[in-house]
């Protein structure tokens, strides 16, 4: 399935929030929706939950406009809570059902996920007498217990211990293999960069990025080279502001455009006492602060 | 409708698990329960004699009159031992503990009551003032020819009078009455303000924030509203119910008076107060949803919900002012009785109490449908807008814009 929005509007009073916002997620791929905050993510995604109508523009499933009583959704929020004083089986039975599953199947599939996530001892505990990391795997059974096509998880790793992290990611490749649609949103770049094959970022309500991961990397400019040598401060007098130094002790030197690559290595390794030099790949962090960021300073700052 | 279905069921349980609400109703049965069986276990104690024992009367003691005094005391203070004295040592018997009183008398139109301790409730020198009267005015007959026969005849006439009220008798019907619209008043308050606490926890808890994305608005409020109503009238069955479950069983050892006037309520009076009751419980419990929606934390309910309260509060004190004053078709109560936050309790309490012609009832209740179906729908939708605004409480004119706009 190919869940897309297409140039999305949709302003709360007299403030803006999307502005022709467009991107398109795939079935058995992980899309990532980034953005700092109130970039705009939460009300992107609550117009393509249905929580609220755009003032223009479309969401379509497979080409035609989304049916929500007919896709099912799965969700959870990055502000997260159910209902504290209740017993957690009880709960997440009475979320399912509101998904649309009769009782029977509701109960079966509650069980088996409280089983999967290692939660089963837990079953009749109130909600509150539970730590936070095991309140947020309660929540994620919300989101998939309907066995859901569409699965969006807004910040799903925080808070989450290591053990946890490596469970919930075995789950979310296991749903992306079953050929769902996980739309993720999160300021942690590494889980990102390891599930979503495609991302768009968001900045004050506007696309300003969007594709496949690997192809953007590609397509970044390689006209950055990364020296690190003992010679730091004599090549950094030499290129004078081309030459920045990073967090590691390495220095970042700026090409005047990518076709100088060989030439200005060639001048290092036989000047200087080079230990390794090699082009500048940015991480999906420098690309989200590049893009993301607040202007000229963070983008220099890569 | 499914959605709903879950909600009310869901909303429901939560009602019927909830400790407080099956302990207040318990108690209240209970309470009930041994208020109208008193006077049957209190009658199994005091035995089947009216009058006690001889030995266990006390002592009144009589000084300075002659045989026929003496016996008409005994038959005036059946609940003494009358005993004659002499005037000399009542004083110190009472003191002594002998004697509880004592009448010393001068004549027939004199005399001096000894107690020890007076209560405030004692009334013997007023049944002897009447004893003696009596008296007095039976010698003077006699005095003038009269035989005794024909002068007690005439000391005893009484005058005969019966009553018939042909609208209804509020003295009859104040006390049911004031009972209903009571129970009316705790019932949606108390109600009331568990569907907005539901809807500001639930916001609060940020269960909301799936909440929306999973259930329509409209079904999260019906569900809500109807579940708490459902409890509501859970709750009024099974204590008025069980009330008169236990009078009927004890109606014998109940001797009349104000319980009987409260269980011979018409039927149809019933009925009544089940369709204003349903009405009003809809009408204000949808507008403590919509504003619970609006609050941010469930310790800024307080505030918000004070306005609809106080409109209700006084809708309330009107009709117990106008119950009270006995003008209950005043033309403030008539006006009152078609303003839809004011309609259920003015209403009901003009049928209860007056004569009020079918058309006006009908009218009333249809502006109340038009008025729950009206709130039902707003509320859902200031419910859907409110929800998901956190931060500081909005003030309701935005919250309608925002809803305009929407």
């Amino acid at each position: 399935m190919i869940l897309s929005l297409e140039d999305i509007h949709k302003s709360f009073g007299p403030k803006k929030v999307l502005t022709g916002v467009g991107f398109q997620a795939q079935g058995g791929r992980a899309f990532g929706l980034l953005g700092r905050n109130g970039a705009g993510k939460t009300t992107a995604l609550r117009i393509l939950m249905g929580v609220f109508p755009p003032d223009s523009g479309r969401v379509l499933v497979d080409g035609a406009p989304i049916d929500h009583s007919r896709v099912t959704l799965g969700y959870l929020p990055e502000e997260r809570g159910l209902y504290p004083k209740k017993k957690i089986f009880e709960q997440l039975v009475y979320f399912a059902q509101l998904k649309g599953m009769d009782a029977g199947p509701a109960r079966a599939a509650v069980d088996h996920w409280l089983e999967r996530l290692d939660m089963a001892r837990y079953r009749d505990k109130r909600l509150d007498t539970l730590s936070k990391g095991n309140q947020q795997k309660i929540q994620l059974i919300t989101a998939l217990a309907h066995d859901p096509q569409i699965i969006i998880l807004d910040e799903p790793f925080s808070g989450l211990d290591p053990v946890n992290a490596m469970l919930l990611k075995d789950v979310v490749k296991e749903q992306i293999a079953r050929g769902k649609t996980v739309l993720f949103s999160s300021h942690q770049m590494s889980y990102i960069e390891e599930f979503c094959d495609s991302i768009a970022i968001l900045r004050d309500g506007r696309v300003v990025l969007e594709g496949d991961l690997r192809a953007i990397k590609r397509d970044y400019p390689r006209d950055r080279l990364v020296i690190r040598s003992e010679q730091a401060a004599a090549i950094a007098a030499r290129y004078g502001d081309a030459c920045a130094p990073l967090e590691s002790g390495e220095l970042l030197l700026q090409l005047p455009s990518p076709e100088a690559k060989g030439e200005i290595m060639r001048t290092l390794t036989e000047r200087y006492d080079i230990d390794e030099v090699r082009v500048f790949e940015p991480t999906l962090g420098d690309i989200f602060v590049q893009y993301a960021g607040d202007g000229e300073k963070e983008a220099s700052g890569l | 409708m499914r959605q709903f279905g879950v909600i009310y069921r869901f909303e429901l349980k939560g009602y019927m698990k909830n400790k407080i609400f099956v302990g207040v109703t318990l108690f209240l049965v209970l309470a009930l329960g041994v208020l109208l069986f008193f006077p049957r276990i209190a009658g199994l104690f005091s035995g089947d004699g009216d009058a006690p024992a001889d030995e266990d009367r006390p002592v009144m003691l009589l000084a300075g009159q002659g045989q026929d005094v003496q016996n008409a005391f005994a038959a005036a203070f059946p609940d003494y031992e009358v005993r004659p004295a002499s005037p000399d040592d009542v004083q110190e018997r009472i003191t002594a503990g002998q004697a509880e009183c004592a009448f010393v008398l001068d004549g027939l139109a004199r005399y001096t009551y000894y107690v020890n301790d007076l209560s405030l409730y004692d009334t013997n020198t007023e049944v002897a003032d009447e004893v003696l009267g009596d008296l007095c005015r039976l010698a003077a007959m006699t005095d003038s020819g009269l035989s005794p026969e024909q002068a007690a005849d005439i000391l005893s006439l009484q005058v005969e009078h019966s009553l018939q009220a042909l609208g209804t008798d509020q003295g009859e019907n104040f006390f049911y009455t004031y009972i209903m619209i009571f129970a009316l008043y705790m019932v949606i308050l108390l109600y009331g303000q568990m569907v907005s606490t539901g809807v500001a926890t639930e916001k609060s808890s940020r269960a909301m924030e799936v909440l929306v994305t999973s259930a329509r608005p409209t079904a999260m409020m019906f569900g809500k509203v109807l579940a708490a109503c459902t409890a509501g009238l859970v709750q009024l069955v099974a204590v008025f119910g069980s009330a008169l479950l236990f009078y009927r069983i004890n109606r014998a050892h109940w001797g009349g008076g104000i319980i009987d006037l409260f269980f011979d309520m018409p039927p149809a009076l019933l009925g009544y107060m089940l369709l204003f009751f349903l009405l009003g419980f809809f009408l204000y419990a949808f507008l403590f949803g919509a504003v619970g929606s609006l609050a941010n934390k469930v310790e800024d309910l307080n505030t918000s919900t004070m306005p609809v309260i106080l409109l209700f509060v006084a809708g309330f004190m009107l009709v117990v002012f106008s119950m009270s004053s006995g003008s209950i078709d005043n033309t403030l109560m008539k006006v009152c009785s078609y303003v839809p936050f004011t309609a259920p309790m003015a209403m009901f309490t003009r049928i209860a109490m007056s004569v009020v012609p079918w058309y006006e009832i009908a009218i009333s209740s249809a502006v109340l449908v038009c008025s729950v179906v009206l709130t039902g729908i707003l509320s859902a939708k200031i419910y859907r807008v409110g929800v998901l605004l956190y931060g500081t409480t909005p003030k309701l004119g935005s919250v309608l814009r925002s809803l305009r706009r929407a």
